[in-house]
Order: C-alpha cells, then structure tokens, then sequence
C-alpha cells in the first residue's frame, strides 16, 4: 500500500494524472514524490504537497480535501485508489482498468469517457459523469460506475457501453444522446432523460417525465435486468426484493434518432 | 464637420452607414443609428476626462500602471482574462497573445451569453448564412427567445423584416414572422405570430417540431407542458417545411434558459433536419459590438471560441470548467485582467465578489462596476470612435472600424500589447 497524504492544500488546481497505481508501481517513495504535478501554469512535484510512504505497490490510499486535485487515476489501466475525503475533477477519466473508490464526493467528470475499470463514490457526483466531453462522440465505453448519492447533469452523456448506477437523484438529461450501455437511478430521474438515445437502457423506479419523443411499448419483466441487479446486489448494492418481482413499463425512444433506446419504469408495489 | 459611413460597434448588427456630426471635437449629432446606437456615440469627446490609469484608487501615469498589470499577471499561477466583446480584433489577439505567455484562461462574454450555441456547433455543426442571404432569400423568420426590437433595434429594417430583396420583391409582404418567448415583448409587433412557451420549456418544444417534422404523430398530452397546443406546434412545423428559405434566429432567452446546449443543439438538429424538405439556417442574435469577434480570434488561434485555458502550455477548452464563471466562482483565479466590460456589474454575485479579492486589471474607456474594484484601471480609446480595427458582425461578417476622433488614451491593443512586452521581459529575467 502507498498513502498519500495531502499537506499542502493547492492554492489553485492541482492537476495530478501522475496519481495512477500505474506511475507508481515498482517506484520507492522518494521516486514517487518526484513524480510531475501541475500546480497552475506552474510544474511543481508530488511530493510538494502529499506526503507519500510505502513501498510502491498498485494499491493508493490518499487522504485530505482533494476537492482541487484534478485527473487522479485518470488513464489508470490497474490497481487501486482509495481516496478519504473528496476528489475534484476528471477522478478515473479515461481509465480503462482497476479500480476507484471515493468516501466523499466527486467532482465533474468523473470516470468520463473511461473504457473499463469500476468507480465507487460514497457522496456525490458531479455533471458528465461517465459522459463524453464536449466535441467528443462518445462517453464512457466498458466499466462500472455507482454514486451512493446524487448526480449533476449529462449523466453517460452519449455512453457507449457500461453500467452507471445512482442511488440518489440524477440531473437533467441523463443517458442524453447515449449510443448503449445501461443506466439505472434509484432516487428522482432529471428531466429530459434519454434525449436523442440511439440505443441503450435507462432504468427509473419513479414515474417519469418523458419527452415527447418517447412512447409507451409495453409492461413486462425484463430478464436482462434480472441479472444485472442480482450481479449488482453481489457487489453489494442494496437492491429490494420487490424490484425483481414487478414488471417495468416500457418506453421506446428517442424517435428522433435511431429510437431502439428504451427507459423502463418500474410498475410500483 | 461631418463623417459618413460610420460603423456603429454598439450591437450584433454593426451598422456601417451611419453618418456623424463633429463640433469642437465632440459628436453632436448622429444620424440613421437606432437609439441605442445613438446614446453610444453621442458625447463622446478628443478631451481628457479621467486620468490615464489609477493604481489602488489614485492616479497613475500609463508607464507606472502597465507595469503593476505586468508584475500582477506574470506572478498569478491561474491569471484570468475575461471580456473582450467590446474592442476590436486587433486587441482581442493581443489578449491571446497574453493568455498564452501566462499560462492564464481566457474566456469572453460568449461563455455567459452564446456559449451554448458554440458547444452545439462543435456536435452538430452550424447551419448558418449571413444576414445579406437573410434581407434578399428569407421568405420564413422564426426568433426564438430573443427580443431585436430592444436589443438589436435595426436589425428588422436592414436585415431582416421589412427590406426588398433579390427574391423577396415586396419586402415585409414576402414574409412571415414568427416570434417564440416565454412573455410577449416589444418584438410581438413585428411578428404575424406570436407563440408564448412556458418559461424552461423551449427544449420539449424545439423537440417536439423535430419529431413533427419528421413525420412523428404526437399525442396532444405528449405535448401538454410546452404551453402550446398540438395544431399549434403542426402549424409551425408545416411552415417551416414548406417554406422556400426560412432562418431561425436564436437568442439568449433559448441559450440561458434550462437546458442551456441542448437547447441550441436541438435548435441546430432542428435546422439541420429541416434540410431533407427545405433550404433553412440558423443564426444566433449575438448581443455585444464584437463578441463574434473574440469568437472568431479564438478560434483561428486555439482553436476553440471561449473558454481556454493556457496553464499547460497549450490550448484546452472545457465549459464549466475553464470558463470565467466557473474559475471565479470556485475562487480559482488568483489575478484577472478584464477587457473592455464589465463582469461585476453582470456575472453572478459569488463570481463577481472573487474578483474584487483578487488583484485585477481592467481596461475600459470609463469607470464601471468592476473598475471600481480592480487595483489597476487603465483608461483606453474607445474602438470605433478614437481606435480602428476589425470587427465582426453577429453573422460572422468582418467590417472595418473607423478612427474619426483623436483620443488622449492609448488604444486596448497598444496597452495590452505593452503588457505583453513587458511580461515577456519579465520571463526572459527569470
Ligand atoms: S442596431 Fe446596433 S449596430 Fe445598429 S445603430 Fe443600433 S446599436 Fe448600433
């Protein structure tokens, strides 16, 4: 295990994409408090603000408010990053293996367009998680995401793969211009979700408000998502029994693009 | 004295024939501007009025305020530099110039009024022409959440509304206009048809005439919190489709109401759409003088419109991110210099507040708001009057401003270019 501990609160954003287990592996501390950190318009080292022990394994604990620390474990490929306390922007971007936890909250951007790998956050997300940045085709392809809290805005805008599962409520324009993959909120869905949806699944368990784009196919059991909750609940998310035995109305949309999309609402006990 | 062809950078229109009486070295009378353009010019005087510059509230001489500016930014580590809409292209790429030899971000007034309508552009692409194609083809004008008869208040009768044009013999009896907002304003004279949404509701609209347009039956309840029936929504999408040449006009009422980029993104799909039956195009009613300008400097330069940031050596762009609102209202600038606005008097309290912590300098021809609260204020030329340079209408056409009165300030682009210099030497020591 390597711990870093933040103790220098950055004056300005901190951008650290070198806090991947990937940069770190095989290095000894000293080696990885040289590692090359942007503090502002200027280069600074690691080891300015974090205090780091261990003994370079791909398992990072980070504690402190990184609520400025922008980029950590994105790209990340492997290994483990805790982090005790919040993240700031683009935590896990871009990442394609191993995995993140966060006991706080996250930033915008979180694991945005990333291609594999598992994200947890205990509080909060920020807008774009899991989705693409602006100009880009495509948000997050492969990987797992769940916030235990809410999200902002553009949740897996335009996703492409993947599973993203919020606990809480979600922004408006969740799954917007999403190409497939599946999203699942179990607080309030924002309004205005799966707004030009080619493909791809966005799952409510409240009435939702639909565009007008969207209409009503049918009420059935889906079997597919059966076995995405009971693979959920074996990660431990808490999943209600009743979630498997009622049926889930159907709507297809957006008949603006491709229309094979689909938001499925739960029928209620 | 009298001066024709005057070029009026008060607006997006960017009038270029106005004709301007000069007596003592002071404008008294201006002719063929619009009110606003009027108050603009008027008054203005070759006389000295303020000090040159003011460091901490006290007079300063020019010399002694560019350096403080240049020891300010060159020490920041997230230097902000925001403004911009109202000075001319010259200037705006000395900015540039600046954001990059200081690592800074910078970001102008396009972030907080038509940015959105640049992030639609970059995922759907701009279908757009220019106001010259709009005065002699536009037989169909849709102005969605804007107000031109207020804002841009020439712009009916030289561009849009009431002018004969090539193909449009009979000028105003050629045409149709439809005006869509949340409340009837000045603009619903001008317009056949007047349509009222619900205030936050012109995605679920622009959504709906997509679906319409391309042959999609709606439920009347489908529709029901847009705040217009379904015959109404069917009539506009038959016009549109069967008009010969129809222009939408978007405005600040659709990019700063809920949903923000997707709105503009819906209304460029929209537009786009509309290709497959007519000839159509979009054009955003861009407020300030020359803030398509700063877009259009930007871009060549960056490539990107507003919003980048330089603190890695090259150019980045993220909204939200890197813009002025955010940047500020995260208290991540640690200095900003503003340029020819006002952004205490318009951005948000928290973002606004930032600024008067932090070191500032503010170039602008007269005190405002946040001159008031910058630690340097240096006096500059008014672009159009006392400094010429270029400046792009809203449709993205460039036109040449006129120096037609001696000033006693140095123009945006001399300061900003001496700050340059000096910042440059300052790095050289280091
Ligand atoms: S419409 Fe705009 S550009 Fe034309 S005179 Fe009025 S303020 Fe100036």
């Amino acid at each position: 295990m390597t711990t870093l501990r933040l103790k220098t609160w950055p004056a300005v954003p901190l951008e650290a994409e070198a806090i991947t287990p990937d940069r770190f592996v095989g290095k000894t501390s000293a080696e990885i408090e040289a590692l090359p950190v942007h503090h502002g318009n200027q280069e600074a080292a690691l080891g300015d603000f974090f205090a780091v022990s261990g003994d370079g394994t791909p398992d990072i604990a980070i504690e402190g408010d990184l609520a400025r620390v922008k980029l950590i474990g994105a790209g990340m490929t492997q290994g483990q990053i805790t982090v005790h306390g919040d993240a700031g922007m683009h935590l896990g971007a871009a990442m394609s293996g191993g995995r993140i936890g966060v006991h706080g909250n996250a930033g915008d951007w979180a694991g945005a367009e990333m291609r594999g790998g598992q994200i947890y956050i205990r509080g909060n997300a920020g807008h774009g998680l899991g989705g693409a940045y602006r100009g880009s085709p495509q948000g997050m392809n492969r990987g797992l995401i769940v916030v235990a809290g809410s999200a902002g805005n553009e949740v897996g805008s335009a996703m492409r793969r993947g599973v993203i599962v919020v606990g809480g409520n979600t922004g408006d324009f969740t799954g917007a211009f999403m190409i497939a993959g599946s999203i699942l909120v179990f607080g309030n869905l924002g309004e205005r979700a799966g707004a030009g949806m080619k493909r791809g699944s966005i799952i409510t368990y409240q009435t939702p408000k639909l565009l007008p784009t969207f209409r009503y196919a049918c009420t059935y059991r889906p079997v597919f998502l059966r076995l995405l909750l009971r693979e959920l609940r074996s990660l431990g998310q808490e999943i209600a029994e009743e979630w498997f035995e009622r049926r889930y109305r159907r709507y297809c949309g957006d008949l603006t693009a491709f229309g094979k999309g689909e938001i499925l609402a739960w029928e209620g006990p | 004295m009298q001066i024709d062809h005057v070029v009026c950078a008060f607006c997006g229109c960017v009038c270029d024939d106005l004709t301007v009486t000069l007596e003592d070295g002071r404008v008294t009378g201006v002719k063929q501007a619009c009110a606003l353009g009027r108050a603009w010019l008027l008054g203005h005087s070759a006389e000295a009025d303020q000090p040159p510059a003011l460091i901490d509230g006290q007079p300063a001489s020019l010399e002694e305020a560019v350096e403080v500016a240049a020891q300010i930014l060159s020490q920041a580590r997230y230097p902000l530099i925001y403004g911009l809409s109202s000075t001319y292209c010259e200037a705006q790429r000395q900015a540039v110039a600046l954001a990059d030899l200081l690592g800074a971000t910078i970001d102008c007034c396009t972030s907080v009024c038509h940015g959105p309508s640049g992030i639609a552009m970059q995922v759907v692409g701009e279908p757009t022409c220019t106001l010259g194609e709009v005065k002699n083809r536009a037989d169909l004008l849709i102005y969605w959440g804007s107000n031109p008869a207020e804002s841009h208040p020439l712009h009916f009768a030289r561009y849009a509304v009431t002018p004969k044009g090539l193909f449009i013999p009979r000028g105003r009896k050629d045409r149709t206009v439809v005006l869509v907002d949340v409340r009837p304003t000045a603009s619903a004279r001008a317009a056949d048809i007047f349509l009222q949404i619900k205030p936050g509701r012109d995605f679920e609209c622009l959504w709906a005439l997509r679906a319409l347009i391309r042959g999609l039956d709606l439920e009347e309840s489908a529709v029901a919190d847009t705040g217009l029936t379904l015959a109404q929504l069917q009539d506009l999408a038959g016009r549109m489709k069967s008009c010969r040449f129809g222009v939408l006009f978007v405005g600040q009422g659709l990019t700063q109401s809920r949903g923000k980029q997707m709105n503009t993104a819906a209304a460029f799909m929209l537009v786009r759409d509309l290709y497959a039956h007519t000839k159509f195009a979009v054009i955003p009613m861009r407020g300030h003088g020359n803030v398509t300008g700063i877009d259009n400097v930007l871009s060549w330069q960056t490539g990107y419109p507003f919003g980048v940031n330089f603190s890695r050596g090259y150019p980045r762009f993220n909204p939200g991110e890197f813009t002025a609102v955010d940047v500020l209202g995260r208290g991540e600038a640690d200095a900003a210099l503003i340029v020819a606005s006002d952004p205490v008097a318009t951005l948000p309290r928290v973002a606004a507040r930032r600024l008067a912590q932090i070191p500032t300098v503010a170039l602008d021809t007269h005190g405002s708001e946040t001159t008031k609260v910058a630690r340097v204020v240096i006096t500059t030329a008014p672009a159009g009057i006392s400094a010429e340079g270029t400046i792009y209408r809203m449709d993205n056409v460039p036109l040449r401003l006129r120096k037609f009165l001696p000033s006693p300030y140095p123009s945006d682009e001399e300061v900003l270019g001496r700050i340059v210099e000096r910042v440059t030497q300052l790095r050289a020591r280091n």
